[in-house]
């Protein structure tokens, strides 16, 4: 159940519940991002589409930037830029480069574990985000054990788009990657972090590939398989 | 008195604003006021250097430049005074040890270039979602020798005026203005009628800023919804 409409910085926010509820409990709201409390008072504190869900009393805002911040169990694409004893440091957009252990990968051991290079592409997932401490990652799922597609991704091609159109693409509603993916056999990691990598046969396929999906941001559903159908064809 | 262009002495000029028309910044926006453009480009949160973190709030830096020369003292006093408000606004301690950055680039001057630059930085900061606790605009009214008080003076009202005043508000309720720079001979009378004159102003591009923030994020979001 959503209700939805576009809030800037500064407006404030009614979110005092119908009296059918039981007016005299007190009802604990919870806030996302976008919003801030200041006392009894809460306002938007970004732009963008306000959204409620009444059942939970969340409220968040939805807009679109190009910062990463990151946030736990996010899914993210990074580039390692630096090793150190305890690990590897990788560039995932955030402000502080992320921290990845040695030993965060499937089945690693002190005798046997990867060995990363700088500018190694990995796709990690965020263990530890909090404002005061360094992004932590790691390359598989510390609480199953197993790597669920996260680790090294070899070869390919990397590019950063707005964290808008990365929730976009991994939320598999895209229909850019329905249309190039009937036409041409193509690999993707997307990170909530805006970065997308890929993967394909050929570099003009990559090449074709990376500018369908940025120029799709902007499109609708048939306006994003007309422009992959223009693309195919002047190949 | 007829002004230069024959506006009416409460009118401001032409608004114009374009939102995230710069490719390689986290937010940017350009504001116009007639003939006066200024182009403001956002970076944040970021790695901020040693010297300038804080343990507890993002470091909030302003860089103005104008578009003619080097920047002199007085851009390094707008500077300071721009990074002071926007230091109110924005929801610091949300990112500790990060640079929240302001790059301020004048583009063309025609009086009124604080208040095109405030007014820039806020649309700026608003696109790169950077939290603000509310949003700025700002204005400016000349009093000129007559004794009369126009809005939004342009370059030739600005160098006869007897004082200026720049002011900017919240759209928020609050006590009082979040920027204010005045310059000249002035009586507290007139400075009472300036700050009225803003304070009106300062609502009519608010509210402007706000439907095209509105009409921008309500087209993305049919988009994604398709």
């Amino acid at each position: 159940m959503t209700d939805v409409r576009v809030v800037v910085p500064g407006d404030i926010i009614d979110t005092s519940i119908s009296a059918e509820d039981g007016g005299e409990e007190t009802t604990v709201l919870r806030l996302g991002p976008g919003l801030a409390q200041a006392g009894e008072e809460i306002s938007a504190s970004a732009a963008g589409v306000l959204h409620n869900k009444e059942e939970t009393h969340q409220w968040w805002v939805v807009s679109n930037r190009r910062r990463y911040v990151a946030a736990e169990g996010e899914p993210v694409v990074g580039v390692v830029v630096g090793r150190h004893g305890e690990g590897y440091r990788v560039d995932i957009g955030s402000a502080q480069d992320a921290l990845l252990p040695l030993l965060a990968f499937e089945g690693a051991t002190r005798r046997n574990k990867p060995n990363l290079t700088i500018g190694a592409v990995v796709y990690a997932r965020v263990v530890v985000a909090n404002s005061v401490m360094d992004p932590e990652i790691e390359c598989y799922n510390s609480n199953t054990g197993k790597s669920e597609g996260y680790g090294e991704l070899t070869g390919g091609f990397m590019f950063k788009c707005s964290l808008g159109l990365a929730r976009h693409l991994i939320s598999a509603k895209a229909p850019v990657l329905n249309a190039l993916g009937t036409q041409i056999p193509f690999e993707t990691a997307v990170g909530v972090n805006g970065r997308v990598w890929i993967n394909t046969e050929s570099p003009e396929t990559t090449v074709l590939v990376v500018n369908a999906i940025k120029n799709s941001e902007y499109l609708t559903a048939k306006q994003c398989r007309q422009m992959v159908k223009e693309l195919l064809d002047k190949q | 008195m007829t002004r230069p262009d024959r506006r009416e002495a409460t009118q401001i000029r032409a608004l114009h604003c374009a939102l995230g028309q710069l490719s390689r910044v986290d937010g940017s926006a350009q504001f116009s006021l007639g003939d006066t453009s200024v182009l403001c480009g956002v970076y944040g949160p970021v790695d901020v250097k040693i010297y300038d973190e804080k343990i507890d709030r993002a470091h909030i830096e302003v860089k103005f430049r104008p578009d003619i020369g080097v920047p002199t003292t007085k851009d390094k006093w707008t500077e300071s005074a721009v990074r002071q408000t926007f230091e109110q606004l924005i929801l610091a301690q949300l990112h500790p040890r990060t640079l929240v950055q302001i790059n301020i680039q004048v583009r063309q001057a025609d009086g009124a270039v604080d208040a095109a630059a405030i007014n820039a930085a806020t649309m700026a900061l608003v696109d790169a979602a950077i939290p603000l606790h509310s949003m700025v605009a700002a204005a400016t009214c000349a009093v000129l020798e007559s004794g009369e008080i126009v809005v939004d003076p342009n370059q030739e009202e600005a160098d006869q005026a007897r004082s200026i005043h720049t002011l900017a508000f919240e759209n928020k309720t609050t006590e009082g203005p979040a920027y204010v720079d005045s310059r000249g001979d002035f009586t507290m009378d007139e400075y009472n009628r300036c700050y009225d004159l803003c304070a009106t102003s300062a609502e009519r591009v608010l509210a402007f800023m706000r439907s095209a923030i509105e009409s921008k994020i309500s087209k993305e979001a049919k988009l994604s919804t398709t």
